[in-house]
C-alpha cells in the first residue's frame, strides 16, 4: 500500500488509482466534475487541480490534475497550497461566466454538484459582466428536460449515454465556447438508461420530467430506502415524497438511485427510475370498494362485471371478518390467491390466513415451473448466482433466450461493460491505468465474448460477437450441445445443423478456455428446457474448473423467487385451483377466494378464469391499481404500494432485501397484511393460526414469523434494523434537518399543525425529528454530507470509492438447502407448444422496457411511450404469406381476436410471430404466450392506420 | 450554372419518435465510389465519416440535414455521431453557404495588420456579418483563427484562392471580380431553409 502525503498528513491508500480518488477516499474535499467514480478520469474539467511536490525540499511544486496523476508512493502532494486554491477558483470563475444566475428556478438547485463545487472553491463573487453564450434546447421525449444553457461541458453525460450505457443519439455537438450536448434533431433519448442523466449531470442540464411535474426541494422531500418493484434484478433505490403544500395529501414525487455496490451500483433502468408514478395514477384504489348488488342503468360493464361504491373501511372488515367465522363454523371455505409482485409478508398473512393447503401462488403452471427450476438449479452449490461486480469482471458471456435489456436492464448494463475486459486486459498489458478511460477506450480490437441464443436481442446488439436467433426448442438443444461438448463430448454425435454446431464448438471452447465465464437465461423464453441447458453449462463449467459456474437466472417479478420458496413443488398453480374447483363442483358450501396484489388475466387463460371466478360465491381482491380482476371482485380494499410499505423481496440473486415505507399512503390505504390483520381481530373466535395473524403488530413481526416457519427464511430474523431499533435512543428521520414549511404546509385547510404519522414498522420517524446521519445504518437514504449536496457525496458513505455502502448489509442471501440438479435429457418432456394446423403460427413473447412490467405501464410518462401492439414476422414468412411491414393483422387465440399491426424483422425464428408480453392492450393475451394462433390479413383500419404506416 | 443547392423541399420535423419522418436523400453514384475509394484507406466506418462528408459537400456545396442523413445510412455510422463530426469541424457546412465563401483571418498577426479594418470594409460593402450570406446568394462570409501566412498577413481566403497582403483597395478588386464572374454565369437560387441543429447560437 503506497503511503502518500498530503498537506502534510499521510495516507495509506490503495495502489492503482488516480490522486483525485485516494484523496475523496480518505475524506478530502477536493472539487472535481468530470471525474465519476464508475466511468474513471479524461482531465476535462481542470477543476481538481494540486500541487505535486518532486521531493521533501521542493517548495515549488506543480500544478497536475490529481485525476490524471497515479499516486505514487512517498509521493506529496498538497491540495490546500495558495496556488492550487487559486487556480481551482479560476477555472469555476471561468466556468461560471456561461453559467446562468437560474438557481433558484433550477430543478438542481440544493443538490447540485456545481452549487457544492462553486461553494468549496471559494467563488462567491462573480465579476464578469457580460453576455453569456446562450443555446436552444431539445425535446428529449417525456422523461429528461434539457437546459443547455447550465452547461459547463464536462463531458459526462456522454461519456454515461454513449461510453457506459451504449447509447448513440447523445453526443458532443460543435466545438470550442460553443460545445452543446443533444441529439441530432429533437426527439426522445432512445437509450433506456437515459435516466441516469439527470444524476451524472454535475448541473441542471438534464433533470427529470416527471419530477418537474410535481417538484420540491431535496431537502423538501422525505425519504427511505427502498426496492424496485418493476423487475427482479432488486435495485435500490430512494423514492422521494411530500405533501403538496396547498392542504393536499402527500404525492410520490420521484425515485433515485441508492448505492448498492452488488447490484445496481450508480445506475438504474429507466423503468425503475419513472415507473414509480403508478402509485399517482387515475387507476389507484384510494378507498374500499363494494360491488353494487342491484342492476345499473345503462351501465357500460361487461357480462360479470361488476359496479363498485365506495363503502367505509370499518363495514369491509367487518364482512370480512363475518367470513371467516363462518369459515371457522365449517360454513364456508376460504381459498387465497398470493402474487410475485407483493412482499414475502403480505404472501405470509394471506398464505396464514387461509392455512397452507388452501394458499395458491397466483401464478399459471408453467411460470410456477419455471421459477421452481430456477430455485432447484440455485440450489446446486456448483452453481454461484454473480453479483452486479461479478457479471461486470465476466470474461466470456452466453445469454440463452432472455431479452435482458428487456427483462433486467440493470444486469444488462453489466454485461455491456463485461464485453470491454478483453479491452481492459490489453489496457494493463501495455501498463495504462483502468482509471485512463479516454485512453483505455482508444484501444482497438474486438469486444470480449458475449454470445447470444434466443429470440430478440435488443439493447446488446451491438456487442454481441455471435447470435442464434430461433425457436426456445431450439435454443435448448443448442444449450444442451454446449453442455455436453464441455463435458467432452464428440462434436458430431451432435444433431445439429453445420452452422449451429459450429457454433456450439465455438461457445464451448470459449466458456472452457475463459477465466470468469458467465451464463445468464431466465423465465423469459418461458421454456423449462432453456434454463435446465443453462443450469447444465454452469455445472459442467464447475466440474470442469472446480469453482462454481456463474449463472445468472432472471425471474420475472420483484418477488417471483421469494413466491416460490412458500410453495411445495408442483404444487398451488391457479390450473391446480381451477380443477379442485371443480372437481369439488357437488361441494354447495359457499367459497371466498382472496387475492393478494394480483391481476389473474395476466397469468391464467380464459377457461381457467372462468371456472375459479364461477365457482366463488365472495371474490376478495386487496390490490393498489384498478385491473382487470377488479372488474370481477366483490370487495376491493386498498393496498399499499411498494413505497408506502415495508417488506421483503427475493431477487433473481436470491438475495432478501427489505424496504421501508417512504411515506404513509392516502386515506385508507394500508399494507394488504394489515387488512387480513384487522379481520382477523374482529372475528369473535380465532383458531390458533388466525390468532396470530391477528396478533401482528409489525411488519418485522412477520419477518421473524417467517424465519421461524422456514428454514430458508431464517435470515430474515437479522435482514435490517427491526422496529425497537434506536440510535441514541431516537429513531431516524425520513425528512432532512431543513424540511421547510412544517407549520405551513396545510395551512390553507387548517392552521393546526397536525401530528406526524406514527410508523409501527420501521425504527424510522415520518418527520425531521430523530437521527439525520444515519450513515453507518441500511436506514439512511437521504445521501448528504456538509458541504455536499448532490448526490455525489454518496462517496462519503462507500468503503473506499466504489465500495460496498458503510454500515449497510446490502441484502442477505437465503438460506436454502443444498441439492445437486439431475443429469436433465433434453428435450425433457415438455409439452410443446408448436402450432397444431397449417393456417396456425406459434407466437413468442417479446418484452419491452417500457409496457411489459404490469405497475410502471400505469405511469404517465412511461405509458405515453409504450410501443402500440405490434405483431413481428420473419421476412421470408412475411412474403410467402404477402404481408408488408404496416399491414394490419388479426391474430385469434383461443376465441379471442386481436387486431395488430405487423413489423417484419430478419431474425423473427422462421413460423414464429413476436408478440409483446403483458403491454396494456394485449395482457389478456400473456398466458397465451408461448403458445399457438391463426393469423388473418385484415382490411382497413387502414382509413385511422394510414396516418401511422411508415 | 445550376444551383450548387440542394433540389430537395426541407420539411420541417415535428418532435417526434426517431425514425420517424427521416429525410430520404440517397446518394449519388459518384458520390458512392468516392466514399468507397476513401473508405479503403481506414479500419472502420466510423472513421471514415469525415471524409465521406467532404465529398457530400463538394457534390452539394452545404451537408443538408437529408445528406447527413444520406450518410449516416450509406456507413452505418449513427447520425449523432456523424453530426458530431460535422459541426466540430468549420469546413464542414451545415448551412447553405454562398458560392464564394470568404474566410478572413482573425489571428494575432492578421489582427496586428489590421484585419479589424478590412473585416469593416467587406462587411460594408456586401452588408453581411460573419456567418452569413448575401441576398444575392454569392459571398458568404467566415472568420477563421489561422491561415498559416502570418509573414503576409493580413490575408484571406476565397474558395481555395489565397490573397495576401491585404489593402481595403484589394477588397473591392477581389470582391467585384468574383460578383462580376458569377453574375456573368447567372448565378440564380434561392436561399434554402437553414440547418434545424438545434444550437443556432452566434459565435
Amino acid at each position: 500500500m503506497p503511503t502518500i502525503t498530503v498537506d502534510g498528513e499521510q495516507y495509506q491508500v490503495d495502489e492503482d488509482q488516480n490522486l483525485l480518488s485516494a484523496c475523496l477516499a480518505q475524506g478530502i474535499n477536493l472539487p472535481y466534475f468530470c471525474w465519476h467514480p464508475a466511468m474513471g478520469s479524461v482531465g476535462a474539467c481542470r477543476q481538481c487541480a494540486v500541487i505535486e511536490y518532486k521531493d521533501a525540499g521542493d517548495q515549488r511544486g506543480r500544478l497536475v490534475m490529481s485525476c490524471m496523476t497515479p499516486v505514487k508512493d512517498g509521493g506529496i502532494y498538497s491540495v490546500n497550497a495558495e496556488n492550487a486554491q487559486e487556480f481551482r477558483g479560476g477555472i469555476i470563475e471561468d466556468l461560471m461566466t456561461n453559467h446562468p444566475h437560474d438557481c433558484p428556478v433550477c430543478e438542481e438547485g440544493g443538490e447540485c454538484h456545481l452549487q457544492d463545487m462553486t461553494e468549496m472553491s471559494g467563488h462567491t463573487n462573480r465579476r464578469y459582466r457580460g453576455t453569456k453564450r446562450t443555446h436552444h434546447n431539445q425535446y428529449l421525449g417525456p422523461f429528461i428536460n434539457h437546459e443547455m444553457n447550465r452547461c459547463i461541458a464536462c463531458y459526462r453525460c456522454t461519456r454515461f449515454y454513449r461510453d457506459y450505457a451504449g447509447g448513440d443519439d447523445l453526443q458532443p455537438l460543435g466545438r470550442n465556447n460553443q460545445v452543446y450536448f443533444g441529439r441530432q434533431q429533437d426527439g426522445i433519448l432512445e437509450n433506456g438508461f437515459s435516466g441516469n442523466l439527470v444524476e451524472v449531470c454535475p448541473t441542471g442540464v438534464f433533470t427529470d420530467k416527471t419530477f418537474s411535474e410535481h417538484f420540491v426541494r431535496k431537502w423538501d422531500l422525505q425519504t427511505a430506502p427502498s426496492i424496485c418493484e418493476h423487475c427482479a434484478v432488486g435495485c435500490n433505490t430512494a423514492p422521494g415524497a411530500r405533501e403538496a403544500g396547498n392542504g393536499q395529501d402527500v404525492i410520490l414525487r420521484r425515485v433515485v438511485n441508492l448505492y448498492n455496490r452488488d447490484i445496481n451500483g450508480y445506475f438504474l433502468c429507466d423503468r425503475g427510475r419513472f415507473g414509480y408514478d403508478y402509485v399517482n395514477s387515475d387507476a389507484r384504489i384510494k378507498s374500499v370498494l363494494a360491488a353494487r348488488s342491484e342492476q345499473m342503468i345503462g351501465s357500460t360493464a361487461e357480462a360479470g362485471d361488476k359496479v363498485h361504491v365506495e363503502i367505509p373501511p370499518e363495514t369491509a372488515v367487518r364482512q370480512l371478518a363475518q367470513q371467516l367465522d363462518a369459515v371457522q363454523k365449517g360454513q364456508r371455505r376460504l381459498l387465497g390467491i398470493g402474487s410475485p409482485r407483493t412482499s414475502l409478508e403480505n404472501n405470509f398473512a394471506l398464505r396464514s390466513l387461509v392455512t397452507p393447503e388452501n394458499f395458491y401462488s397466483g401464478l399459471n403452471g408453467r411460470e410456477q415451473e419455471l421459477l421452481q427450476l430456477i430455485d432447484s438449479i440455485q440450489r446446486d452449490d456448483r452453481v454461484h448466482s454473480p453479483s452486479t461486480p461479478e457479471i461486470e469482471h465476466a470474461d466470456a458471456v452466453l445469454i440463452l433466450g432472455e431479452d435482458i435489456d428487456n427483462t433486467a436492464p440493470r444486469i444488462a448494463l453489466a454485461v455491456r461493460q463485461a464485453a470491454r475486459n478483453r479491452q481492459k486486459t490489453h489496457a494493463q498489458s501495455l501498463n495504462i491505468p483502468l482509471w485512463q478511460d479516454a485512453s483505455v477506450r482508444q484501444l482497438r480490437g474486438e469486444h470480449s465474448p458475449i454470445i447470444f441464443a434466443g429470440t430478440e436481442l435488443t439493447g446488446l446488439a451491438d456487442i454481441a460477437s455471435a447470435t442464434l436467433f430461433d425457436t426456445p426448442e431450439k435454443v435448448a438443444l443448442f444449450a444442451d450441445a454446449v453442455s455436453q461438448l464441455i463435458r467432452g463430448a464428440d462434436p458430431a454425435s451432435l444433431s445439429l445443423t453445420t452452422a449451429e454446431r459450429e457454433l456450439a464448438v465455438r461457445t464451448a471452447d470459449i466458456l472452457a478456455a475463459a477465466e470468469r465465464p458467465l451464463i445468464i437465461s431466465g423465465c423469459a423464453s418461458r421454456y423449462g428446457d432453456i434454463i435446465r441447458g443453462a443450469g447444465s453449462i454452469a455445472a459442467a463449467l464447475a466440474d470442469k474448473s472446480a469453482a462454481p459456474g456463474h449463472l445468472y437466472l432472471a425471474c420475472p417479478e420483484a418477488n417471483s423467487l421469494g413466491l416460490v420458496q412458500l410453495q411445495e413443488p408442483g404444487h398451488g398453480s391457479l390450473e391446480q385451483l381451477a380443477s379442485r374447483l371443480q372437481s369439488n363442483a357437488d361441494d354447495k358450501t359457499p367459497i371466498s377466494l382472496l387475492i393478494v396484489e394480483n391481476d389473474l388475466y395476466r397469468r391464467a387463460d380464459h377457461e381457467t378464469l372462468e371456472t375459479i371466478f364461477s365457482r366463488a360465491d365472495e371474490v376478495i381482491l386487496l390490490d393498489s391499481l384498478l385491473n382487470d380482476t377488479a372488474r370481477r371482485a366483490d370487495l376491493i380494499y386498498p393496498a399499499a404500494a411498494t413505497a408506502e410499505s415495508q417488506g421483503t423481496f427475493i431477487n433473481s440473486n436470491g438475495l432478501a432485501q427489505r424496504y421501508y415505507a417512504v411515506y404513509e399512503g392516502l386515506g385508507y390505504i394500508q399494507e394488504s397484511w394489515r387488512w387480513l390483520a384487522d379481520a382477523a381481530r374482529f372475528c369473535t373466535q380465532k383458531s390458533t393460526a388466525l390468532a396470530a395473524v391477528a396478533s401482528w403488530q409489525h411488519s418485522t413481526d412477520l419477518s421473524d414469523a417467517l424465519a421461524g416457519e422456514f428454514s430458508q427464511f431464517a435470515p430474515l430474523a437479522t435482514l435490517g434494523p427491526d422496529e425497537d431499533y434506536r440510535i441514541d435512543g431516537l429513531k431516524v428521520a425520513r425528512q432532512s434537518h431543513r424540511s421547510s414549511g412544517r407549520t405551513a404546509v396545510r395551512a390553507k385547510a387548517r392552521v393546526a399543525e397536525f401530528p406526524p404519522h406514527q410508523d409501527p414498522d420501521a425504527p424510522m420517524t415520518f418527520s425531521m425529528e430523530g437521527i439525520h446521519n444515519a450513515g453507518l445504518t441500511p436506514l439512511q437514504a437521504n445521501i448528504w454530507s456538509p458541504g455536499w449536496n448532490s448526490n455525489q457525496s454518496i462517496l462519503k458513505f462507500q468503503q473506499g470509492i466504489g465500495g460496498a455502502r458503510k454500515g449497510a448489509n446490502g441484502g442477505i442471501q437465503l438460506q436454502r438447502q443444498a441439492q445437486r440438479i439431475p443429469a436433465w435429457t433434453i428435450p425433457s418432456h415438455e409439452a410443446t407448444t408448436a402450432a397444431t394446423s397449417d393456417n396456425q403460427l406459434r407466437m413468442l413473447p417479446l418484452y419491452r422496457l417500457f409496457g411489459s412490467d404490469e405497475l410502471s405501464a400505469n405511469a404517465a410518462a412511461i405509458a405515453s411511450v409504450i410501443d402500440k401492439p405490434f405483431v413481428r414476422l420473419n421476412k421470408e414468412d412475411a412474403a410467402e404469406l404477402g404481408l408488408q411491414e404496416g399491414d394490419w393483422l388479426e391474430l385469434e387465440v383461443d376465441s379471442a381476436r386481436y387486431r395488430l399491426e405487423a413489423t417484419l424483422s430478419a431474425t423473427q425464428p422462421a413460423g414464429t410471430v413476436g408478440v409483446p408480453c403483458g403491454i396494456p392492450q394485449l395482457a389478456s393475451l400473456m398466458p397465451e404466450l408461448p403458445g399457438p394462433a391463426a393469423l388473418k390479413r385484415v382490411e382497413s383500419q387502414a382509413t385511422s392506420a394510414s396516418g401511422e404506416t411508415l | 450554372m445550376s444551383s450548387i443547392f440542394e433540389p430537395e423541399i426541407i420539411e420541417v420535423m415535428e418532435h417526434s419518435k426517431s425514425g420517424q419522418g427521416k429525410p430520404t436523400a440517397s446518394l449519388s453514384t459518384t458520390e458512392k465510389e468516392e466514399i468507397d475509394r476513401e473508405f479503403s484507406h481506414y479500419e472502420d466506418k466510423g472513421s471514415v465519416g469525415l471524409e465521406a462528408l467532404r465529398i457530400v459537400q463538394k457534390h452539394r456545396g452545404w451537408v443538408s440535414d437529408e445528406s447527413l442523413h444520406a450518410v449516416s445510412a450509406y456507413l452505418d455510422i449513427p447520425v449523432a455521431q456523424l453530426e458530431s463530426v460535422a459541426t466540430y469541424f468549420q469546413l464542414i457546412f451545415r448551412q447553405p453557404v454562398g458560392k464564394e465563401v470568404i474566410f478572413l483571418c482573425k489571428s494575432a498577426s492578421c489582427w496586428i495588420m489590421g484585419c479589424n479594418r478590412l473585416q469593416e470594409k467587406i462587411q460594408n460593402k456586401l452588408q453581411i456579418k460573419p456567418g452569413e450570406t448575401t441576398e444575392d446568394g454569392i459571398f458568404t462570409l467566415l472568420e477563421t483563427p489561422c491561415l498559416g501566412d502570418c509573414d503576409k498577413a493580413p490575408v484571406m481566403m476565397v474558395g481555395e484562392e489565397m490573397h495576401r497582403n491585404l489593402t481595403e483597395a484589394d477588397i473591392d478588386e477581389i470582391l467585384d471580380n468574383k460578383a462580376n464572374i458569377n453574375r456573368a454565369e447567372g448565378c440564380r437560387h434561392n436561399h434554402a431553409e437553414g440547418s434545424r441543429h438545434a444550437d443556432k447560437s452566434a459565435d
